[in-house]
């Protein structure tokens, strides 16, 4: 029989992967089939055919022929139908293929035995559906299937289900249903990422990158690339990750903290960047990564280092308030899984004074020194709910640090010297930023480096930056996992990483 | 006789010999009555809604601010979408040059989406106290003016008055309440006594949130001008134009 080229041939058969679910039909040697596994997608021709968007699919195309790629998330077959859901990242759709005049017996058994997963290309009738489909986001129509053809065929085993990942965790299952545990989901992320509550999770993300980026720049602020593979640890030498270099070795950067520095004593003013930050902390907490992305600000400023302060704060509300804005469908499907209270905050950010959380704990009935660093006591909870109370917000930053628990280049207090100019953010109780203003002046710099008893040998390219003029300047920078992970009121960093690095794991 | 429908004696002769003490000026004053001092700042946090300001607490904050270093603070909570530029500028424009902790007080104004105007306080726990008329109360007390009991009483009794029947009554108790303040005011230069109270304050402010000041009897008219030539009334004054 003539051999037909193109995209419906049956050249594919040959390819087709085993497995008991897939059928093969006898009518695939017709020409003009309405169903079967297609050859691969070599980029043999160009159709002339557009694809709807399934999250399009609404009562206003009903009666329409409308051509669909979508994966098959379930499927059903009852006697002379089949009922498939089509899914495309968050939306999904029901499909019918039915005996009738455009399907065949063969054709419904054909479309109830692909396997979960697969892509397949669908040809049907939007059909305004008799009563609502509660189980679909596309709950008003229904797709009646002419043609269906797979593209890419799933393999019959899946390692885990989408519809118990997505499943909420609830407190004594009354009938058992099963979710997938956080190691599963990691070791097969790429179907994890799939469900609807990891594509709103990364795409708020993705928002939070954004908004970042374009609230800086309408603020005039120019964004920079910073070396990852440099030659001195610069917060410290114990938790971080050394490389081979050629035939001796470097670090990969704690933080971009040191090149931020130079561009304001380079004259770039107003700087962020966006980039991976590694530590090579051995902790397991819900919060840590050995590898994060890290969203770093630096700022030069005129008097007083509560100008970038501000700058920073603001920043952060803009973004908060364009997540509220454009990211609510994003935000209602997380929360569908894991239910949160909405962020709360206010603007202009509120900002309190070290001491006052202190009094504030204090009054509450916890016992500690004038210089203790709360985050040690684990009272950083506490203060959050105290803060709540009183002002109802989940986003707050405090003023004015002890000095003793401050890196060595933090600048001190003009007036009180056991403290420092330096802040810490808090989202629901938890640190998302700690900032300060630099020492700018190379001899103090000296001695506080010295007080710290660090070798100054190791950072003599540094203190050299600031010997020829430079502008008094503070900043800080934000984990993205972390915010977003604090945002949406989750409870482990490793949901709102894609392919997170912790201790335990360097795959996939 | 003050005619009041339930009056159990007539108090017209205790009011007029009563003399309120002196004004004492310095901040230990505030320890004893915020409590104990932990060494920060003590902040007064007032939620109230930007479709309902309460003006008596903005003319409650100027005064405040003339007998103590006040550090004012004004912010949105995430709850409401917008406000407009007037409620957001209305403690003026605040120098912020010194640290929290040398002021003697705070006091933070969050424009919310509340039912009700509510106070908390900062250092100390305590349920939030609710109403209008309660937090005018707590901020008029914090001026350290003392009263006899008959004439506490009457102030209160004024400010609920004021808030239930003058703003939030119908047009009938609207009528009655300005026809007793008339009456008290062809007594006294002020609703209780020869000194502003927080009565006033407060009746004042309800007056110029409802429709009736325009229709005011001879001496209120007279009373409001008296009130809107003290200074701290000018902030509000500003607002309502």
């Amino acid at each position: 029989m003539h051999q037909q080229k193109g995209i419906w041939s049956t050249g594919g058969f040959r390819r087709i992967m085993r497995g008991p679910r897939f059928i093969k039909s006898r009518e695939t040697k017709t020409p003009q089939l309405k169903y079967g596994v297609s050859s691969m997608i070599q980029s043999q021709e160009k159709p002339d055919r557009v694809l709807i968007r399934i999250k399009d699919l609404t009562v206003e195309k009903a009666d329409e022929v409308v051509w669909v790629r979508g994966r098959i998330h379930t499927s059903r077959a009852k006697g002379k139908q089949c009922f498939l859901v089509l899914r495309q990242q968050q939306f999904n759709i029901q499909a019918l293929v039915a005996v009738g005049q455009h399907a065949s017996k063969q054709m419904v058994k054909f479309a109830a035995n692909i396997n979960k997963e697969s892509i397949v290309d669908v040809e049907g009738v939007v059909r305004k559906a008799h009563q609502k489909i509660g189980g679909c986001t596309q709950q008003d129509v229904e797709l009646h299937v002419q043609r269906i053809y797979v593209i890419s065929l799933a393999e019959p085993r899946l390692p885990l289900q989408l519809d118990d990942a997505v499943r909420p965790e609830v407190e004594g299952e009354e009938d058992g249903r099963a979710t997938v545990n956080q190691d599963t989901r990691l070791d097969n992320r790429v179907i994890d990422l799939r469900t609807s509550t990891s594509q709103a999770i990364f795409c708020l993300q993705s928002g939070i990158c954004q908004l970042f980026r374009e609230t800086l720049i309408h603020k005039g602020f120019v964004e920079i690339q910073t070396p990852k593979i440099i030659s001195a640890a610069s917060e410290g030498g114990a938790n971080v990750f050394t490389v081979s270099y050629f035939k001796s070795s470097a670090y990969l950067a704690q933080s971009p903290q040191l090149y931020k520095q130079m561009c304001i004593c380079a004259d770039f003013e107003k700087v962020f960047c966006i980039g991976p930050v590694f530590r090579a902390e051995d902790s397991n907490t819900h919060r840590h990564l050995t590898e994060f992305v890290g969203l770093d600000i630096e700022m030069a400023f005129n008097y007083h280092y509560h100008e970038v302060v501000d700058e920073i704060a603001d920043t952060l509300v803009q973004i908060f308030k364009g997540l509220q804005e454009r990211f609510q469908t994003e935000i209602q499907t997380v929360n569908k899984q894991f239910p949160c209270e909405p962020f709360k905050f206010l603007e202009p950010t509120l900002r309190l004074e070290y001491r006052e959380a202190v009094a504030m704990l204090r009054e509450a009935g916890v016992e500690m020194g004038d210089e203790e660093d709360l985050r040690y006591l684990g009272s950083t909870k506490m203060c959050q709910s105290l803060v709540k109370v009183v002002y109802d917000t989940d986003f707050y930053i405090l003023d004015k640090y002890p000095l003793a628990v401050r890196p060595f280049y933090t600048m001190p207090d003009p007036v009180n010297p056991k403290n420092s100019n330096s802040y810490d953010m808090f989202m629901r109780g938890e640190e998302i930023l700690s900032g300060a203003q630099r020492i700018h002046d190379p001899q103090l710099l000296t001695e506080r480096a010295q007080h710290h008893g660090i070798d100054l040998e190791k950072i003599k390219a540094y203190i050299d930056s600031f010997r020829f003029g430079a502008p008094p300047h503070a900043g800080g920078g934000i984990g993205l996992e972390r915010v977003t992970m604090l945002y949406l009121g989750l409870h482990n960093v490793r949901q709102t990483s894609m392919f997170p690095r912790d201790p335990k794991r360097l795959t996939p | 006789m003050i005619q009041t429908p339930d009056a159990d004696f007539d108090v017209t002769n205790i009011i007029q010999t009563d003399e309120c003490s002196p004004l004492t000026t310095n901040g230990a004053d505030l320890d004893l009555m915020l409590g104990k001092d932990y060494g920060a700042l003590k902040d007064i946090v007032i939620n109230a809604n930007p479709s309902l300001p309460p003006l008596s607490l903005l003319v409650l904050h100027s005064l405040l601010c003339e007998r103590y270093k006040i550090l004012s603070a004004v912010h949105t909570h995430s709850s409401v979408k917008s406000v407009p530029e007037n409620l957001l500028k209305c403690f003026g424009e605040q120098t912020k040059k010194q640290p929290r902790h040398e002021y003697q007080l705070g006091f933070t104004l969050i424009w919310k989406d509340v039912p009700k105007p509510q106070m908390k306080f900062s250092i100390q726990t305590m349920c939030p106290i609710e109403g209008e008329g309660n937090i005018a109360r707590f901020l008029f007390s914090l001026l350290g003016q003392k009263y006899n009991a008959v004439t506490s009483t009457l102030i209160d009794s004024w400010v609920d008055t004021a808030i239930f029947q003058l703003k939030e009554g119908s047009s009938k108790e609207k009528g009655a309440v300005l026809r007793s303040m008339n009456a008290a005011l062809g007594k006294t230069p002020w609703l209780v006594g020869n000194e502003l109270t927080v009565a006033d304050i407060v009746a004042w402010c309800a007056l110029q949130q409802t429709d009736s000041a325009n229709a005011a009897p001879a001496n209120v008219q007279k009373w409001m001008k008296s009130c809107e030539n003290l200074a701290p009334f000018t902030s509000v004054m500003k607002l309502l134009k």
